[in-house]
């Protein structure tokens, strides 16, 4: 049920506001943390970061007018966990799939993701695949050809990130956004104007209550 | 004159029977000394004389009380259920009609003649006569007054009656087909008006939240208000769903019982109130035969994409017999049908065949209805705004109303259900529970070894979870625990400040936590939660901690059972 029903607009009041549910997956050591650390941290300083920490974060965005609320949920990347993913990926809007330049095996396992989140939630998630630690590039060993050829044949955007230096990653979120707005409005189109219900009712509904995560302490991300 | 007379003394008589009769029931269940059998039997027939008198629901005495009282040993009877529900919020004493207190006063003027008949001399017969024939008038008369009364207290009534049935008329456009739950709805919503014209405080209420509509304490005060007032339609309608409710779920969770010792076993090691000593005695004998039946059972499969529980835990459970279930769904698809329809109650052929993950499936559905069908009745009948704020605050005051008494039963049904993995679940803890974190893969750094028990404080917390009652305040429970898991790791980190840990930290020590609070019905919990979650709350911060701890679970079924050797 989750594959079907798009991205989530909980329109109550005459401006809507967009919901997505975005995985973040990779390996132990490629550095997704930092990426939505730096991320989160950026703009709006510590406000965003919840009391879990780099495990849950959200982000207010406004993007051409519209107001888009995401939800970043990481996952663990360690072997062991691997068969829980999808438990944590149902109902995503979309999947930020990280790799490390100087690490081949770490895009193995990228490429495993992204077949498996296609076999679970088909075309409707938006898929980006990111190249992290380009500080590093003199060690790459991921081909930036490779990567983005790969990226292609199955839908999905390829980015190249430095969490360190805190490139692209801006970028990279604006991107996913646009996308899923997209995809959202595609989804609204094709159910025609009617009321929204039940059908997509589970993907991205407006969370109304979100004062718990606005106050935070967020102590975490001063270092 | 001397017959009237007769049928005045009878029909004192009976309306004495009448009224003298809930006044016995209200106190046989507290007869001192008396054993737990008599008192449950006592109970259930107190219980099952209310219910006739009552007009929503009549359940017959179903089964004789020698049965009944051997099967009460975990949860009540429906009836019984239904006698609890109504007594907790009871506390209110109905007005007598106009009938009533004149047979009251003719029981007293009868004693009163009694008394002195029997202090007249056997020869004073003239005068016995003549004390009859005054006692006669004046019953007479007060019968007669009394039924004047009552004629116009009724008319009066039904005059209100007709008035508020056309003013919910011309809410409900009166023309077109009703629904059945229109037209339940609209009895609601009349039952409303009726009980508004004689309270003054819910009209208070009212013109509080017209002038604030966005108020949501006021609406929730309001809301909250009314359910603990037992006389009012929407309480009523409460006790009603709960009852409806739980008349499914007893046949099944009762059934399990009294059938199942392995169950009880299990049920003794993770929940308190349970102490069956017979079950203890028969331990070492079960352990042995569950593990050799765990470890030949195949291969677990990948964690289904499904949130309908029905399905997906039954393909969870035991992938061959899905299509074959499936089969039989449709098979008593009839059946489930005539389930549905809240009359029946008597344990149907159909309901013995269905396997307990379709009870299951239907009980869900049945709590979803009742549930929705409480919110969209209430919101109308009570004229509230229809923003989803008020909404929101409406459905919570409901939500902790309707769940309470029913979550220990629903639970039950759903630990029947996921048996096999709690018992798989059990062992690993039990093999497990003195192990390092860094069996289940938690990094050095986020244990320092000075720290006599890492992460009690989350443990604590966690243990916490079968005490609150409803979804929301488990929920609440689920992610305090794992924010105090992060305070720990903040705690226990070299460099304060630096930690800010990740999924890839947390999910190991979420599942350590688990470990130790050695809880295998978290598994129910956690099923019962997803499937009770609301909407908004789903990739909110709720939702990520519920998945995370469903992740932990599912992680710890798939520990090696014995440990393997530690290497690294």
């Amino acid at each position: 049920m989750a594959a079907g029903g798009g991205g989530g607009a909980g329109g109550s009041s005459s401006s809507k506001t967009y919901s997505f549910k975005v995985v973040l997956l990779g390996e132990g050591c490629v550095g997704k943390t930092s990426l939505v650390l730096r991320y989160c941290e950026n703009k709006f300083n510590d406000k965003h970061i919840t009391t879990l920490q780099a495990s849950f974060l959200t982000k207010k965005l406004n993007i051409g007018g519209k107001r888009v609320n995401l939800a970043i949920w990481d996952t663990a990347g360690q072997e062991r966990f691997h068969a829980l993913g999808p438990i944590y990926y149902r109902d995503s809007n979309g999947a930020i799939l990280v790799y490390d330049i100087t690490d081949e095996d770490s895009f193995q396992k990228v490429k495993n993701w992204v077949k498996e989140l296609r076999k679970m939630l088909g075309n409707e998630i938006c898929l980006c695949i990111v190249g992290n630690k380009v500080d590093l590039e003199k060690e790459r060993h991921v081909s930036v050809q490779e990567a983005e050829a790969y990226a292609e044949s199955v839908g999905a955007k390829h980015y190249h990130t430095s969490a360190k230096q805190n490139k692209g990653i801006e970028e990279l979120f604006l991107d996913l956004c646009k996308r899923m707005i997209e995809t959202a409005q595609v989804d609204e189109r094709a159910k025609g104007n009617g009321p929204s219900q039940s059908g997509g009712a589970r993907r991205g509904v407006q969370i109304v209550d979100d004062e718990p995560q606005a106050q935070s302490a967020g102590g975490c991300c001063s270092g | 004159m001397l017959k009237l007379a007769e049928q005045c003394l009878e029909r004192a008589r009976t309306t004495a029977d009448k009224l003298g009769k809930p006044d016995v029931n209200s106190q046989s269940p507290e007869i001192p000394n008396s054993s737990p059998a008599v008192k449950t039997c006592s109970a259930s027939i107190s219980a099952s004389m209310m219910s006739q008198i009552s007009v929503s629901h009549q359940y017959g005495h179903r089964r004789a009380c020698s049965d009944e009282v051997q099967k009460l040993s975990t949860f009540p009877t429906p009836e019984v259920f239904q006698m609890l529900r109504a007594a907790e919020i009871q506390g209110y004493k109905k007005e007598l009609t106009p009938l009533e207190e004149a047979s009251i006063q003719n029981q007293k003027l009868q004693a009163a003649y009694e008394v002195r008949l029997a202090r007249l001399n056997p020869r004073q017969a003239a005068q016995k006569t003549s004390l009859t024939l005054s006692l006669q008038r004046q019953m007479m008369e007060n019968l007669v007054i009394a039924k004047a009364r009552e004629e116009t207290l009724q008319r009066k009534a039904e005059e209100r009656r007709l008035r508020l049935q056309e003013e919910s008329n011309r809410r409900f456009s009166k023309n077109k087909q009703m629904t059945p739950a229109e037209e339940e709805q609209k009895a609601l919503y009349t039952a409303v008006l009726e009980y508004e014209q004689d309270y003054e405080w819910p009209k208070v209420y009212t013109e509080k939240i017209k002038s604030s509509p966005t108020d949501q304490v006021l609406v929730s005060s309001y809301v909250c208000q009314i359910l603990s007032t037992s006389e009012h339609p929407i309480a009523k309608l409460i006790i009603h769903l709960q009852c409806q409710i739980y008349n499914r779920l007893y046949p099944v969770i009762s059934k399990d019982t009294t059938q199942e010792t392995l169950t009880s076993n299990l049920f003794r090691h993770s929940l308190p109130l349970d102490t069956d000593p017979l079950s203890a005695l028969n331990t070492s004998q079960i352990r042995s035969s569950k593990s050799l039946h765990c470890i030949s059972g195949p291969p677990r499969p990948s964690i289904q994409h499904s949130r309908s529980i029905g399905e997906g835990l039954e393909s969870w459970e035991n992938p061959r017999c899905t299509q074959q279930s499936k089969q039989e769904m449709e098979n008593s698809f009839e059946d489930l049908e005539s389930l549905l329809s809240p009359t029946s109650l008597t344990m149907p052929a159909a309901l013995q065949r269905l396997t307990v993950a379709q009870h299951l499936h239907v009980v869900v559905k049945e709590i979803h209805n009742a549930r929705d069908r409480l919110l969209s009745s209430t919101m109308l009948s009570l004229n509230l705004p229809s923003s989803p704020q008020v909404k929101e605050a409406c459905l919570e005051c409901l939500e902790d109303s309707l769940f309470p008494p029913l979550w220990p039963a629903l639970l039950a049904l759903y630990r029947q259900v996921l048996f096999s993995r709690e018992e798989t679940l059990l062992q690993v803890m039990d093999l497990y529970s003195t192990s390092a974190p860094s069996v289940v893969g938690v990094p050095k750094k986020l244990y320092p070894e000075d720290i006599k028990e890492p992460y009690k404080a989350a443990v604590e917390d966690l243990q916490h979870l079968p005490h609150h009652r409803t979804p929301q305040r488990k929920l609440e429970c689920i992610v305090k625990t794992l924010r105090v898991i992060c305070e720990c790791t903040e705690e226990y980190c070299p460099n304060p400040g630096t930690a800010a840990i990740g999924a890839d930290d947390l999910l190991p020590i979420l599942a350590f936590v688990v470990l130790k609070s050695h809880m295998c019905h978290l598994l129910s919990e956690c099923s019962a939660l997803e499937e009770f979650i609301h909407e908004g709350y789903l990739i909110g911060e709720e939702g990520y901690c519920l998945t995370s701890l469903q992740s932990a679970l599912a992680y710890l079924e798939t520990l090696p059972v014995p440990p393997s050797p530690p290497h690294v």
